[in-house]
């Protein structure tokens, strides 16, 4: 006999507030995790688009990439060695557009790669946002420390790095704006670290880790996502724990009349397992349909994975919940249940 | 013939540093398809010897014997699954599950006895006990709505339902006026007689006791008198 359902379906409204309960937790973290994965590709979208490999800066920049400098014999060495490899720059700088507004964004260059896009000299290519701001295709764009002009070529979809659009420019056009030949960085995809003098190589989570603002922007928010998975985990144990003190004489009679101590905590695992289920159902459906309406400007993104990923640990957090509060079942003598009267 | 044997039991409880023994070495056995009552005072142990008896709790001392099984040398499940299957238990209370019907209180006895009924061969025993018990009626209806009277009659259903050995019975009319304490008491003995079922009632209602074959009078942890009717 399904006690469970039974149950539930009798006492809906008691049933209905703790799922209600685990909707909201759920999906105000289902939220948070959009954000927090939104502002860590608007932090890092260019990196983290990347394959695994293995990135490699000037060893005595100590870990800051701005510091680098790969001279061109340096990158000539690994780049023949290596058929893959790119040697690229990074720079935070401005573009004016043509009502000589100035448009913050990160300066991309690289040597021939397909990892990166490559434009010739006087060609700009931008990431998508800047075609919201007004600029298109065809326009002509500048920098005060570039004597040239940039053509807007066309746009990329999501390449973004401290949270500004990528401009992707030529070497020719970054050496005179920055006055320098060196490249910062070079990536080598899906290979092992290889031991190059005067270079040091990072993973792409330990590069990620160098980006300034990168790490403590995302410890942040996942201490807010696990301390809401937590504090569900804890919802569960405290509601079912006073829903258990409530019929502690009901299983004790049960446990009399020889009911099985492992049916009561299937009766609770069940409970849990059929309001969890359906409470994520309605905060995964939810948080997709704000995934797809989110205003553009806003930095949410929000995969399938990563609710899967979320769902998962909040049914796990639910059984502890509700295992911890069922261990007083174990404990309920039958006698004590009778001598209490009526339940 | 002898089905139940109770075999100097002893029960000592430990109140912080005292002990108070509140069964002395109790001697008594059930013969089958008789009503047993146990009446004394209170604390005088009726209530502690039909727990001991019904495998609630464990004796101190001394054995109890069922069908030549001893429950006090048994593991905690194998006591569990002869409550499930051999015995029934009518309390003071009904004790009934407030969200399940009737019907399925009766169905979820059977469930935990491990019958061996079909579904539909289960709807009919269910159906056959509760036209015995005059609750065939309310059979969809939920505690909630019954009388006092009514849940004693769904409870009496429920521990006989699986055609238990025994019935434990304690003070099952304690909570009921004058008149549905008779009407339970009639049912008890019509339905135990009908199905040959052995039982151990408490009770401190000595008008209860003209429904009885046997009334062991019990006082400070000892059997004063064991009178066959």
């Amino acid at each position: 006999m399904n006690l469970a359902w039974k149950e539930m379906k009798k006492n809906k409204v008691r049933f209905l507030i703790l799922g209600s309960i685990i909707f909201l937790v759920s999906f105000l973290t289902f939220i948070i995790s959009g954000l927090a994965n939104g502002l860590s590709q608007d932090n890092a979208a260019l990196i983290k688009d990347l394959p695994k490999g293995q990135f490699y800066m000037a060893e005595d920049a100590d870990g800051t990439f701005n510091l680098s400098r790969i001279n061109s014999d340096l990158q000539q060495k690994v780049i023949s060695k290596e058929k893959e490899a790119v040697a690229f720059s990074i720079q935070m700088g401005f573009l004016n557009d043509q009502d000589d507004k100035q448009q913050s964004v990160a300066f991309v260059t690289s040597t021939e790669s397909t990892l990166f896009s490559n434009v010739h000299q006087d060609e700009v290519l931008l990431d998508s946002s800047l075609q919201d701001k007004g600029i298109q295709v065809g326009d002509i764009l500048t920098n005060n420390q570039y004597s040239g002009k940039f053509i807007v070529k066309g746009f990329v979809e999501q390449k973004k790095y401290s949270h500004a659009p990528v401009a992707y420019i030529s070497e020719e056009a970054y050496q005179e704006m920055y006055r320098v030949a060196d490249k910062q960085l070079i990536f080598v995809p899906n290979s092992e670290p290889n031991d190059i003098k005067g270079l040091q190589a990072y993973s792409n989570k330990e590069f990620l880790n160098t980006i300034p603002s990168y790490n403590a922007e995302q410890l942040s928010l996942n201490m807010i996502i696990w301390f809401l998975v937590v504090i569900s985990g804890m919802l569960f144990a405290i509601f079912f724990y006073m829903m258990n003190v409530q019929k502690i004489g009901l299983y004790g009679i049960l446990k009399a009349i020889g009911l099985k101590t492992s049916k009561l905590f299937k009766m609770i695992w069940t409970q849990m397992a059929i309001i969890t289920i359906f409470s994520l159902v309605v905060s995964v459906s939810l948080s997709q349909l704000f995934n797809i309406v989110a205003p553009k400007g806003m930095p949410f993104t929000l995969t399938i994975g990563t609710t899967t990923q979320l769902s998962v640990v909040f049914l796990l957090i639910g059984f502890i919940g509700a295992t911890l509060s069922g261990m007083q079942i174990k404990k309920i003598e039958p006698l004590q249940a009778i001598q209490q009267g009526e339940a | 013939m002898t089905l139940f044997t109770i075999d100097e039991v002893r029960k000592t409880f430990k109140n912080g540093e005292v002990e108070e023994e509140i069964l002395k070495g109790i001697n008594l056995s059930l013969n089958e398809g008789e009503i047993t009552a146990l009446v004394g005072a209170s604390g005088s142990g009726k209530s502690t010897l039909l727990t001991i008896a019904a495998g609630l709790q464990p004796a101190t001392a001394g054995q109890v014997l069922f069908e030549e099984q001893n429950l006090t040398t048994m593991k905690t499940d194998q006591v569990r699954k002869l409550r499930a299957s051999k015995f029934g238990f009518v309390f003071q209370f009904a004790h009934l599950v407030p969200f399940l019907t009737v019907e399925e209180q009766l169905l979820l006895m059977l469930d935990v006895a491990e019958s061996p009924l079909k579904k539909n061969e289960q709807k009919y025993e269910v159906n056959r006990l509760l036209k015995l018990v005059g609750m065939e009626h309310r059979k969809t209806a939920y505690p909630s709505s019954l009388s006092g009277g009514e849940k004693q009659r769904v409870a009496i259903a429920r521990a006989i339902i699986h055609q238990p050995k025994v019935l434990f019975a304690d003070e099952p009319t304690a909570s009921l006026d004058s008149q549905r304490s008779k009407e339970i008491m009639l049912l008890l003995k019509e339905l135990t007689k009908t199905l040959n079922i052995t039982t151990l009632m408490v009770t401190h209602d000595e008008e209860m006791l003209t429904y009885t074959d046997r009334i062991i009078r019990m006082s400070d942890g000892v059997v004063l008198t064991n009178t066959m009717y």
